[in-house]
């Protein structure tokens, strides 16, 4: 008999992540994978694979969310990013403060209550600033692949300034500055700076409760984690697995 | 022009009004080359709207002076672009003192000269009493509307459109579809918002019901903003005036912050209202002024408030709408 409780799904703009989780709500099962065009199709196979392995059916709760979370014909419910990020960080740290999720897509900045529910929450829309995909394809123009982006702009101390929040302006910044001839990694350091200086101005407007937690894919960029802290005079604190934390809300509220 | 204006004077002119909040599904650039980058949907398309003929069959326009982007309409209009409609504009007053009420007649004594022009009538004393009688009939039956809103069987979508039918129809044809409104058990509508904002689209309602949320009051400027209060002085313009300067609190109207903030606090506990989502169209300038306050003030009495802003006629972006959902489910 399977052991599984719930399922949560996080069908991410960047990452398709499950979780499936025992009824005390400890991760008996975790997969990740990049999205594909069909989310719902992956997501079916991802489900059908965990479910196989686990030997659960299709009883189990099944919460789904990130932003194909209404393409997910199997979920019995689905929440925002917000609650789930919220519930899984909460339940991994144990700590109420201010969460910053920062996605492919959007970032958000939750403050989590006493109970583990979200209070207030601020969030970009429309615009890639500030988010992992204003990294991703600022560094793509550098040569610079995702994972080592953190390391090689916290190895130098140069720091070229990109004055532009624009994802699309910051390429073109990007471009004159390699026309003069700047280092790339001092390039990548003032990229990180400009992303952080975004989010942290985000997380200002709705106020700072310590401690400060990161979830999300860009939370294992350490130069993003180190960036923060310095700006913001806060201990950052980091849940077990970053990435995994808004499928793993899910699939406690799945339980509850 | 949105938002407040004197139907009664209208109709005793034998005159009837069709607004233009927009209209949502027009293109920007026609009417976009005559102001600034940042102007409002609402100014902006429906300059659109009138340079393309959209308003062919209309004697005049009425740009009553809302904002600073209505003003400049009204000007742009009149001034430059000599449209084939008589432009015809009113100055409201931001207070509420006995200076403002003399302001406002004076105001109105002198719009009522040019819609003799506009019209080729002048109203007698019996035009004046039948139009009153009639808009303050379905002043009323808005009123009623809003008070009867719990035991009405219609979903919030179809009790916006009636509401805003008032927007085209004449005051007969409002009262009688008020009142055709079916009543019975209220349905299982999930969390209350109360909204604020000007306007707000219908596909909205739609999408905040699928969130298991509804609208349990709302303060937006085609909505309760326009629930007026129905006197019975002697002189029409008097009573136009008072119709007009004892509307709800309005920031277009000036009312102070504390003001606003009271009323949406006690309308609120009243309505089972959890929330506050204010929904503006961009750059709303007197709307935005109000909006950290709100946040605050609302905030310390325990009502959370989100802020949204989007562009008429455009689908509202996943992100938007995830933030309202999550803001529904902050107060589930």
């Amino acid at each position: 008999m399977s052991g599984i409780a719930a399922i949560g799904i996080d069908a991410g703009s960047t990452t398709c992540k499950l979780v499936a989780v025992d009824p005390d709500g400890a991760i008996m099962s975790s997969v990740l994978e990049p999205t594909e065009p069909r989310v719902e199709l992956q997501v079916q196979r991802m489900l059908d694979a965990i479910r196989a392995k686990q030997g659960a059916d299709s009883s189990v709760p099944t919460i789904a969310t990130g932003y194909g979370r209404k393409l997910i014909k199997e979920a019995t419910r689905n929440l925002t990013e917000i609650t789930c990020h919220a519930r899984g960080v909460f339940r991994d740290l144990g700590r109420a403060g201010t969460l910053i999720d920062i996605g492919g897509q959007d970032s958000k900045v939750i403050q989590i209550g006493p109970d583990g529910r979200p209070i207030d929450f601020m969030m970009n829309d429309k615009c890639a600033a500030g988010t992992g995909r204003f990294l991703e394809y600022t560094a793509a123009r550098l040569g610079v692949s995702v994972p080592e982006l953190g390391a090689r702009a916290l190895c130098t101390a140069r720091e070229e300034p990109i004055s532009s929040t624009c994802t699309v302006f910051a390429e073109s910044e990007i471009i004159s500055l390699i026309a003069r001839g700047a280092e790339p990694d001092a390039i990548l350091r003032g990229l990180h700076r400009s992303l952080v200086g975004r989010v942290v101005s985000m997380a200002r407007s709705v106020g700072v409760v310590a401690p400060l937690m990161l979830s999300g894919g860009v939370a294992k960029n350490e130069a993003v984690r180190k960036m923060i802290a310095e700006a913001t005079v806060e201990e950052v604190v980091l849940p077990g697995e970053p990435q995994l934390m808004g499928a793993y809300g899910a699939a406690l509220l799945g339980i509850s | 022009m949105p938002i407040h204006y004197p139907r009664a004077m209208l109709r005793a002119h034998r005159l009837h009004p069709m607004e233009l909040w927009g209209p949502p599904h027009v293109e920007r650039h026609e009417g976009s080359r005559h102001f600034q980058a940042y102007t409002c949907d609402i100014v902006v398309k429906a300059m659109s709207f009138i340079r393309s003929g959209g308003l062919g069959a209309s004697k005049a326009i009425l740009v009553p002076h809302t904002c600073d982007a209505l003003q400049g309409m009204g000007s742009v209009l009149g001034d430059f672009l000599d449209p084939d409609q008589r432009v015809l504009t009113l100055y409201l007053p931001r207070g509420r003192r006995g200076s403002d009420h003399e302001f406002l007649q004076s105001e109105l004594r002198r719009l009522a000269t040019t819609l003799v022009e506009v019209s080729g009538y002048e109203p007698s004393r019996a035009d004046w009493d039948e139009a009153f009688e009639a808009e303050d009939a379905a002043d009323r039956a808005l009123a009623d509307l809003y008070q009867r809103r719990d035991r009405l069987a219609i979903s919030d979508r179809d009790f916006y459109t009636v509401v805003r039918s008032r927007e085209y129809l004449t005051a007969e044809q409002f009262c009688q579809q008020a009142a055709a409104l079916p009543e019975g058990d209220p349905p299982e509508r999930g969390v209350g918002l109360m909204i604020s904002g000007i306007v707000a689209e219908p596909a909205l309602f739609d999408q905040i019901e699928a969130m298991g949320a509804h609208i349990a009051g709302d303060d937006l400027a085609c909505g309760f903003r326009r629930v007026y209060s129905v006197s019975a002085q002697a002189d029409p313009f008097e009573r136009a005036a008072y119709r007009l300067l004892t509307s709800p609190a309005d920031p277009t109207c000036g009312t102070p912050i504390q003001a606003r903030v009271e009323t949406l606090e006690a309308r609120m506990r009243a309505l089972g209202a959890r929330g506050l989502l204010i929904y503006d169209p961009k750059f709303c300038e007197p709307e935005l002024f109000d909006v950290p306050l709100l946040r605050k003030h609302l905030g310390a009495c325990g009502f959370p408030v989100l802020h949204v802003e989007f562009e008429m006629g455009d689908r509202l972006p996943h992100q938007t709408l995830s933030r309202i959902e999550a803001f529904v489910e902050t107060l589930s």
